[in-house]
């Protein structure tokens, strides 16, 4: 088993490549490859968006103009219509839950291209996307409902007395642990995705390199497996990209529900 | 060690995930016409067990 021998050696190298390298340090802070490409995405969202909306017309028109569309009326009915309800609400809150569905699909799939990375692929970069979303929520939610109010309506009424003070720091602790898994989820999601979409490419040249030095029957046939290995990355790469869609759905959907949960009535 | 740690994370969470899917299935067998609202509960549901399941995922790597 001379191929699985440099294994753990190359998965380091990835996991290295993965954590992005400082370009420039100031004291507090570096501006890291991922910056870079967080300011890459935020471009090419406002030029594809700024191309759509002048190609925007009553007739339907075909191809990318009518996907985002597709995109854009699917989003409002089911996260707009579904999860906020009235239409006063949706016209409010829409252009924000736009703003970061765009952002993390644009995000998600920049990283699908080969070297590229996703910007959502860095831990402070879907952070900074999580507190934004929860600053948010709460702003509209003490908006609405005022200070005090807002911050008695985190735990549900009619608990005995004693008992609704412990029920309500739980609840508080819940609130702020939003930002957690709402970045977290992000995170870990392209993460992992990168890191298996990295591990069987390397496995795949592990298993073809001694082919390449040497030509001979032995090594031709300890060189199969790399076709499965790549098959494998194949199907990985579709997964992602379905991936993609589903976690830019799924953090817009939670931040549209924790919108609704703040600015309702108890 | 931290690996196994991140299997048995990950039992809780696909029981979540599958219980979600069944029910969803279930659901849209029922009430086809309904198909749109309950796949939205399913991907939120889908959505918090899963949240676990990564947490796990990401205490392993930075404990190895």
């Amino acid at each position: 088993m001379g191929a699985l021998d440099n294994l753990g050696a190359e998965i380091t190298h990835l996991l290295a490549e993965l954590a992005g390298k400082d370009i420039w340090d100031f004291g507090w802070g570096s501006i890291t490859t991922y910056s870079v490409w967080i300011v890459i995405v935020l471009f090419l969202v406002f030029a594809i968006i700024w191309v759509v909306k002048s190609r925007v017309s009553l007739v339907p028109k075909k191809g990318p103009v009518a996907a985002i569309e597709a995109t854009v009326e699917y989003i409002r009915r089911e996260v707009g219509y579904g999860v906020l309800g009235h239409k006063e609400a949706v016209d409010k809150h829409m252009p924000f839950l736009f703003t970061v569905f765009f952002f993390i699909l644009a995000a998600n799939l920049v990283g699908l291209i080969p070297g590229a990375k996703a910007a959502t692929g860095a831990f402070s970069a879907t952070l900074t996307l999580a507190v934004v979303s929860f600053v948010y929520f709460n702003y509209y939610g003490i908006k609405h409902s005022g200070l005090g109010h807002y911050l008695a309506n985190i735990a549900p009424k009619g608990i005995m007395p004693g008992l609704n003070i412990l029920v309500w720091l739980i609840e508080l602790l819940s609130l702020f642990l939003r930002i957690i898994t709402l970045s977290v989820r992000l995170f870990a999601n392209m993460f992992a995705g990168h890191i298996a979409l990295g591990a069987f490419a390397i496995l795949t040249t592990l298993f073809v390199t001694p082919l390449i030095q040497e030509f001979t029957l032995a090594n031709l046939g300890g060189a199969t497996p790399a076709i499965g290995w790549m098959l494998l990355i194949v199907l990985m790469y579709g997964m992602e990209l379905l991936v993609a869609f589903i976690q830019a759905y799924v953090f817009t959907l939670l931040s549209a529900v924790y919108i609704q949960l703040a600015t309702s009535e108890h | 060690m931290t690996v196994i740690g991140y299997g048995l994370a990950v039992i809780g969470a696909s029981l979540g995930i599958g219980l979600a899917a069944y029910g969803a299935t279930t659901a849209t067998a029922r009430q086809p016409e309904m198909q749109p609202k309950i796949f939205t509960t399913f991907i939120l549901g889908a959505a918090f067990a899963e949240a676990l399941g990564l947490i796990g995922f990401v205490l392993a790597l930075m404990s190895a």
